[in-house]
Protein backbone atom coordinates (compact mmCIF):
# COMPACT_ATOMS: atom_id res chain seq x y z
CA UNK A 1 0.00 0.00 0.00
CA UNK A 2 1.46 3.32 -1.07
CA UNK A 3 1.55 6.46 1.26
CA UNK A 4 2.64 9.86 0.42
CA UNK A 5 5.81 10.70 1.82
CA UNK A 6 4.73 14.14 2.49
CA UNK A 7 2.14 16.78 3.98
CA UNK A 8 0.83 18.47 1.17
CA UNK A 9 -2.85 17.42 -0.56
CA UNK A 10 -2.84 15.97 -3.61
CA UNK A 11 -6.67 16.42 -4.36
CA UNK A 12 -8.38 13.66 -6.24
CA UNK A 13 -9.50 14.21 -9.92
CA UNK A 14 -12.94 16.47 -9.65
CA UNK A 15 -15.26 17.68 -12.17
CA UNK A 16 -16.46 21.18 -10.14
CA UNK A 17 -14.08 23.53 -11.76
CA UNK A 18 -15.26 22.61 -15.11
CA UNK A 19 -19.11 22.72 -14.18
CA UNK A 20 -18.08 26.60 -12.17
CA UNK A 21 -16.27 27.24 -16.03
CA UNK A 22 -19.69 25.95 -17.79
CA UNK A 23 -21.19 27.86 -15.08
CA UNK A 24 -19.26 31.24 -15.77
CA UNK A 25 -19.80 31.23 -19.67
CA UNK A 26 -23.74 30.22 -19.47
CA UNK A 27 -24.32 33.08 -17.15
CA UNK A 28 -22.26 35.64 -19.31
CA UNK A 29 -23.75 34.49 -22.57
CA UNK A 30 -27.30 34.09 -20.72
CA UNK A 31 -26.90 38.26 -19.53
CA UNK A 32 -26.25 38.93 -23.10
CA UNK A 33 -28.78 37.06 -24.40
CA UNK A 34 -31.59 37.81 -21.66
CA UNK A 35 -30.63 42.11 -22.73
CA UNK A 36 -31.07 41.16 -26.64
CA UNK A 37 -33.42 38.49 -27.32
CA UNK A 38 -35.51 38.68 -23.33
CA UNK A 39 -34.85 35.31 -22.38
CA UNK A 40 -33.87 34.33 -19.28
CA UNK A 41 -33.04 30.91 -19.60
CA UNK A 42 -29.39 30.15 -20.51
CA UNK A 43 -28.78 32.70 -17.44
CA UNK A 44 -30.93 31.33 -15.10
CA UNK A 45 -29.57 27.65 -16.23
CA UNK A 46 -25.78 29.34 -15.27
CA UNK A 47 -27.07 30.16 -11.57
CA UNK A 48 -28.60 26.81 -10.95
CA UNK A 49 -25.11 24.97 -12.12
CA UNK A 50 -23.36 27.77 -10.51
CA UNK A 51 -25.04 26.97 -6.89
CA UNK A 52 -24.57 23.03 -7.46
CA UNK A 53 -20.89 23.47 -8.16
CA UNK A 54 -20.73 25.61 -5.01
CA UNK A 55 -22.49 23.22 -2.50
CA UNK A 56 -20.79 20.40 -4.29
CA UNK A 57 -17.01 21.83 -4.15
CA UNK A 58 -17.00 23.06 -0.96
CA UNK A 59 -18.73 19.88 0.52
CA UNK A 60 -15.92 17.95 -0.97
CA UNK A 61 -13.31 20.58 0.97
CA UNK A 62 -15.38 19.87 4.29
CA UNK A 63 -14.81 16.33 3.52
CA UNK A 64 -11.28 16.11 3.04
CA UNK A 65 -10.53 18.25 5.39
CA UNK A 66 -13.01 17.22 8.55
CA UNK A 67 -13.40 13.66 7.74
CA UNK A 68 -10.68 12.55 5.76
CA UNK A 69 -7.75 15.00 7.71
CA UNK A 70 -5.83 16.17 4.60
CA UNK A 71 -5.62 19.24 6.00
CA UNK A 72 -1.83 19.20 8.02
CA UNK A 73 -0.39 22.17 8.69
CA UNK A 74 1.35 23.21 5.67
CA UNK A 75 -2.18 22.55 3.62
CA UNK A 76 -3.56 25.10 6.50
CA UNK A 77 -1.43 27.23 6.04
CA UNK A 78 -2.08 27.08 1.79
CA UNK A 79 -5.78 27.78 2.67
CA UNK A 80 -5.07 30.85 5.24
CA UNK A 81 -2.75 32.11 2.45
CA UNK A 82 -5.39 32.01 0.01
CA UNK A 83 -7.82 33.42 2.29
CA UNK A 84 -5.97 36.72 2.60
CA UNK A 85 -5.08 36.77 -1.10
CA UNK A 86 -8.92 36.55 -1.91
CA UNK A 87 -9.78 39.26 0.19
CA UNK A 88 -6.84 41.34 -0.70
CA UNK A 89 -8.37 41.03 -4.12
CA UNK A 90 -11.94 42.57 -3.23
CA UNK A 91 -10.06 45.75 -1.35
CA UNK A 92 -8.70 46.62 -4.45
CA UNK A 93 -12.72 45.91 -6.34
CA UNK A 94 -13.70 48.09 -3.63
CA UNK A 95 -10.89 50.88 -3.93
CA UNK A 96 -11.90 50.96 -7.48
CA UNK A 97 -15.55 52.29 -6.30
CA UNK A 98 -14.12 54.81 -3.95
CA UNK A 99 -11.65 55.86 -6.63
CA UNK A 100 -14.82 56.66 -8.90
CA UNK A 101 -16.63 58.77 -5.48
CA UNK A 102 -13.85 60.60 -5.10
CA UNK A 103 -13.15 61.70 -8.59
CA UNK A 104 -16.63 62.89 -8.85
CA UNK A 105 -17.23 64.35 -5.33
CA UNK A 106 -14.19 66.41 -4.78
CA UNK A 107 -14.42 68.37 -8.04
CA UNK A 108 -17.88 68.36 -8.85
CA UNK A 109 -18.96 69.65 -12.44
CA UNK A 110 -21.00 72.70 -13.66
CA UNK A 111 -23.84 69.79 -14.95
CA UNK A 112 -24.00 69.56 -10.78
CA UNK A 113 -23.84 72.58 -9.92
CA UNK A 114 -20.39 72.98 -8.83
CA UNK A 115 -21.43 71.27 -5.80
CA UNK A 116 -21.81 67.85 -3.74
CA UNK A 117 -24.05 66.54 -3.31
CA UNK A 118 -25.03 67.76 -6.39
CA UNK A 119 -28.35 70.06 -7.07
CA UNK A 120 -31.55 68.36 -6.26
CA UNK A 121 -30.16 65.72 -4.25
CA UNK A 122 -31.41 65.06 -0.40
CA UNK A 123 -28.58 62.70 0.55
CA UNK A 124 -30.09 60.25 3.81
CA UNK A 125 -28.99 61.46 7.31
CA UNK A 126 -26.06 60.16 8.15
CA UNK A 127 -27.21 59.69 11.88
CA UNK A 128 -30.21 58.02 11.47
CA UNK A 129 -30.77 54.19 9.93
CA UNK A 130 -26.97 54.73 8.42
CA UNK A 131 -25.75 55.21 12.13
CA UNK A 132 -27.64 52.27 13.19
CA UNK A 133 -26.35 49.94 10.42
CA UNK A 134 -22.31 51.06 11.86
CA UNK A 135 -23.50 50.23 15.48
CA UNK A 136 -25.10 46.74 13.91
CA UNK A 137 -21.99 45.81 11.83
CA UNK A 138 -19.82 47.06 14.82
CA UNK A 139 -21.55 44.49 17.36
CA UNK A 140 -21.64 41.66 15.31
CA UNK A 141 -17.94 42.08 15.00
CA UNK A 142 -17.76 41.69 18.40
CA UNK A 143 -19.75 39.00 18.32
CA UNK A 144 -18.23 36.84 15.69
CA UNK A 145 -14.90 36.99 17.85
CA UNK A 146 -16.90 35.85 20.97
CA UNK A 147 -17.61 32.97 18.69
CA UNK A 148 -13.81 32.46 17.89
CA UNK A 149 -12.84 32.54 21.71
CA UNK A 150 -15.83 29.98 22.37
CA UNK A 151 -14.48 27.68 19.45
CA UNK A 152 -10.91 27.99 21.28
CA UNK A 153 -12.05 26.94 24.60
CA UNK A 154 -14.52 24.26 23.54
CA UNK A 155 -17.48 26.48 25.00
CA UNK A 156 -20.22 24.52 22.14
CA UNK A 157 -23.22 26.41 23.38
CA UNK A 158 -21.66 29.44 23.94
CA UNK A 159 -20.09 29.34 20.32
CA UNK A 160 -23.63 28.36 18.56
CA UNK A 161 -25.61 31.14 20.57
CA UNK A 162 -22.52 34.03 19.87
CA UNK A 163 -22.23 32.97 15.91
CA UNK A 164 -26.34 32.75 15.44
CA UNK A 165 -26.43 35.93 17.12
CA UNK A 166 -23.81 37.05 14.53
CA UNK A 167 -25.94 36.10 11.58
CA UNK A 168 -28.97 37.75 13.08
CA UNK A 169 -27.12 40.75 13.42
CA UNK A 170 -26.21 40.53 9.59
CA UNK A 171 -29.89 39.94 8.89
CA UNK A 172 -30.86 42.94 10.54
CA UNK A 173 -28.13 44.78 8.21
CA UNK A 174 -29.54 43.36 5.06
CA UNK A 175 -32.61 44.25 6.19
CA UNK A 176 -32.37 47.41 7.22
CA UNK A 177 -30.33 48.59 4.16
CA UNK A 178 -32.89 47.02 1.98
CA UNK A 179 -35.81 49.20 3.60
CA UNK A 180 -33.30 52.31 3.15
CA UNK A 181 -32.96 51.58 -0.62
CA UNK A 182 -36.87 51.43 -0.86
CA UNK A 183 -37.44 54.50 0.86
CA UNK A 184 -34.41 56.76 -0.82
CA UNK A 185 -35.11 59.73 -2.35
CA UNK A 186 -32.72 59.10 -4.53
CA UNK A 187 -32.13 56.07 -7.09
CA UNK A 188 -29.01 55.07 -9.29
CA UNK A 189 -30.66 57.27 -12.46
CA UNK A 190 -29.61 60.58 -10.46
CA UNK A 191 -26.55 61.21 -12.08
CA UNK A 192 -23.04 60.49 -10.86
CA UNK A 193 -24.39 60.61 -7.02
CA UNK A 194 -26.77 57.52 -7.50
CA UNK A 195 -24.27 55.84 -9.41
CA UNK A 196 -21.79 55.85 -7.16
CA UNK A 197 -24.16 55.56 -3.99
CA UNK A 198 -25.82 52.30 -5.35
CA UNK A 199 -23.24 50.67 -6.66
CA UNK A 200 -20.57 50.91 -3.25
CA UNK A 201 -23.53 50.43 -1.40
CA UNK A 202 -24.57 47.78 -3.36
CA UNK A 203 -21.93 45.43 -3.43
CA UNK A 204 -21.17 46.47 -0.15
CA UNK A 205 -24.37 44.21 0.79
CA UNK A 206 -23.99 41.62 -1.22
CA UNK A 207 -21.06 40.89 0.46
CA UNK A 208 -22.95 41.31 3.39
CA UNK A 209 -25.39 38.42 2.22
CA UNK A 210 -22.14 36.18 1.41
CA UNK A 211 -20.78 36.29 4.65
CA UNK A 212 -23.86 35.87 6.25
CA UNK A 213 -24.05 33.02 4.06
CA UNK A 214 -20.61 31.80 5.11
CA UNK A 215 -21.38 32.27 9.07
CA UNK A 216 -24.42 30.20 8.52
CA UNK A 217 -22.82 27.48 6.93
CA UNK A 218 -19.72 27.80 9.85
CA UNK A 219 -22.99 27.83 12.20
CA UNK A 220 -24.15 24.38 10.68
CA UNK A 221 -21.01 22.67 11.24
CA UNK A 222 -20.21 24.04 14.33
CA UNK A 223 -23.81 22.34 15.47
CA UNK A 224 -22.28 18.85 13.46
CA UNK A 225 -19.39 18.79 15.87
CA UNK A 226 -16.43 19.98 12.69
CA UNK A 227 -14.62 21.87 14.62
CA UNK A 228 -11.87 21.44 17.33
CA UNK A 229 -10.56 23.98 19.71
CA UNK A 230 -7.42 23.75 17.82
CA UNK A 231 -8.46 23.33 13.86
CA UNK A 232 -11.27 25.85 13.17
CA UNK A 233 -9.70 27.23 9.48
CA UNK A 234 -13.63 27.38 8.07
CA UNK A 235 -14.39 29.49 10.48
CA UNK A 236 -11.73 31.66 10.79
CA UNK A 237 -12.01 32.30 7.17
CA UNK A 238 -15.36 33.21 7.77
CA UNK A 239 -14.52 35.72 10.74
CA UNK A 240 -11.71 37.54 8.20
CA UNK A 241 -14.14 37.80 5.54
CA UNK A 242 -16.93 39.28 7.70
CA UNK A 243 -14.61 41.90 9.37
CA UNK A 244 -13.68 42.83 6.01
CA UNK A 245 -17.57 43.60 5.48
CA UNK A 246 -17.39 45.54 8.06
CA UNK A 247 -14.67 48.03 7.64
CA UNK A 248 -15.68 48.80 4.01
CA UNK A 249 -18.55 49.88 5.53
CA UNK A 250 -16.80 51.73 8.04
CA UNK A 251 -15.43 53.81 5.01
CA UNK A 252 -18.26 53.57 3.32
CA UNK A 253 -20.03 55.22 5.95
CA UNK A 254 -17.49 58.08 6.59
CA UNK A 255 -17.09 58.59 2.84
CA UNK A 256 -20.38 58.53 1.20
CA UNK A 257 -22.79 58.76 3.72
CA UNK A 258 -20.60 61.35 6.08
CA UNK A 259 -18.71 63.46 4.38
CA UNK A 260 -20.99 63.03 1.11
CA UNK A 261 -23.62 64.52 2.67
CA UNK B 1 -14.02 103.62 -7.59
CA UNK B 2 -17.12 103.40 -10.15
CA UNK B 3 -13.99 105.50 -12.67
CA UNK B 4 -12.12 102.58 -12.05
CA UNK B 5 -13.88 99.95 -12.93
CA UNK B 6 -15.38 102.08 -16.37
CA UNK B 7 -11.38 102.40 -16.85
CA UNK B 8 -11.11 98.67 -16.14
CA UNK B 9 -13.76 97.82 -18.64
CA UNK B 10 -12.40 100.26 -21.38
CA UNK B 11 -8.80 98.26 -20.81
CA UNK B 12 -10.20 95.14 -21.25
CA UNK B 13 -8.56 93.14 -23.80
CA UNK B 14 -9.02 89.05 -22.62
CA UNK B 15 -9.62 86.92 -19.38
CA UNK B 16 -6.43 88.11 -17.22
CA UNK B 17 -4.63 85.02 -15.45
CA UNK B 18 -6.44 84.08 -12.52
CA UNK B 19 -4.34 82.27 -9.85
CA UNK B 20 -6.90 80.18 -8.74
CA UNK B 21 -7.00 78.79 -11.96
CA UNK B 22 -3.49 78.25 -12.77
CA UNK B 23 -3.92 75.15 -14.64
CA UNK B 24 -4.30 74.01 -18.90
CA UNK B 25 -8.58 73.17 -17.82
CA UNK B 26 -10.67 76.58 -17.15
CA UNK B 27 -13.93 75.16 -17.04
CA UNK B 28 -13.92 76.28 -13.27
CA UNK B 29 -12.99 79.75 -14.14
CA UNK B 30 -15.50 80.07 -16.99
CA UNK B 31 -18.27 78.69 -14.17
CA UNK B 32 -17.15 80.36 -11.57
CA UNK B 33 -17.03 84.02 -13.31
CA UNK B 34 -20.92 82.88 -14.65
CA UNK B 35 -21.96 82.57 -11.25
CA UNK B 36 -20.05 85.45 -9.86
CA UNK B 37 -21.73 88.00 -12.73
CA UNK B 38 -25.17 86.84 -11.62
CA UNK B 39 -24.74 86.78 -8.01
CA UNK B 40 -23.62 90.64 -8.45
CA UNK B 41 -26.40 91.32 -10.29
CA UNK B 42 -28.89 89.79 -7.88
CA UNK B 43 -27.04 91.08 -4.67
CA UNK B 44 -26.69 94.94 -5.83
CA UNK B 45 -30.37 94.96 -7.66
CA UNK B 46 -31.77 93.98 -4.25
CA UNK B 47 -29.90 97.04 -2.76
CA UNK B 48 -30.67 99.17 -5.58
CA UNK B 49 -27.44 100.10 -6.65
CA UNK B 50 -25.79 100.08 -10.53
CA UNK B 51 -24.54 97.30 -11.46
CA UNK B 52 -21.87 98.28 -13.64
CA UNK B 53 -19.13 96.21 -11.53
CA UNK B 54 -20.57 93.15 -12.40
CA UNK B 55 -20.01 92.90 -15.95
CA UNK B 56 -16.17 92.78 -15.43
CA UNK B 57 -17.23 89.52 -14.86
CA UNK B 58 -19.57 89.66 -17.64
CA UNK B 59 -16.52 90.01 -20.32
CA UNK B 60 -13.76 87.31 -18.47
CA UNK B 61 -17.20 84.67 -18.81
CA UNK B 62 -17.82 85.95 -22.34
CA UNK B 63 -14.03 85.47 -22.56
CA UNK B 64 -13.61 82.34 -21.76
CA UNK B 65 -16.72 80.19 -21.56
CA UNK B 66 -17.62 78.16 -25.37
CA UNK B 67 -20.89 80.04 -26.59
CA UNK B 68 -22.95 76.86 -26.20
CA UNK B 69 -22.36 76.42 -22.45
CA UNK B 70 -23.66 80.14 -21.92
CA UNK B 71 -26.74 79.13 -23.83
CA UNK B 72 -27.55 76.37 -22.18
CA UNK B 73 -27.21 77.76 -18.88
CA UNK B 74 -29.08 81.22 -19.60
CA UNK B 75 -32.03 78.62 -21.46
CA UNK B 76 -31.73 76.76 -17.63
CA UNK B 77 -31.85 80.22 -15.85
CA UNK B 78 -35.14 80.93 -17.97
CA UNK B 79 -36.84 77.37 -16.80
CA UNK B 80 -35.65 77.51 -13.43
CA UNK B 81 -33.46 74.36 -13.81
CA UNK B 82 -30.00 75.64 -13.71
CA UNK B 83 -28.19 73.88 -10.92
CA UNK B 84 -25.75 76.37 -9.80
CA UNK B 85 -26.72 79.03 -6.47
CA UNK B 86 -27.04 82.12 -7.58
Amino acid sequence: MAHQAHAYHMVDPSPWPLTGAIAALLMTSGLAIWFHFHSTTLMTLGLILLLLTMYQWWRDIIREGTFQGHHTPPVQKGLRYGMILFITSEVFFFLGFFWAFYHSSLAPTPELGGCWPPTGITPLDPFEVPLLNTAVLLASGVTVTWAHHSIMEGERKQAIQSLALTILLGLYFTALQAMEYYEAPFTIADGVYGSTFFVATGFHGLHVIIGSSFLAVCLLRQIQYHFTSEHHFGFEAAAWYWHFVDVVWLFLYVSIYWWGS
Amino acid sequence: MAEDIQQKLEKYRTAPFDARFPNQNQTRNCWQNYLDYHRCQKALDAKGVDTAPCDWYKSVYKSLCPLSWIEKWDTQREDGTFPGKI
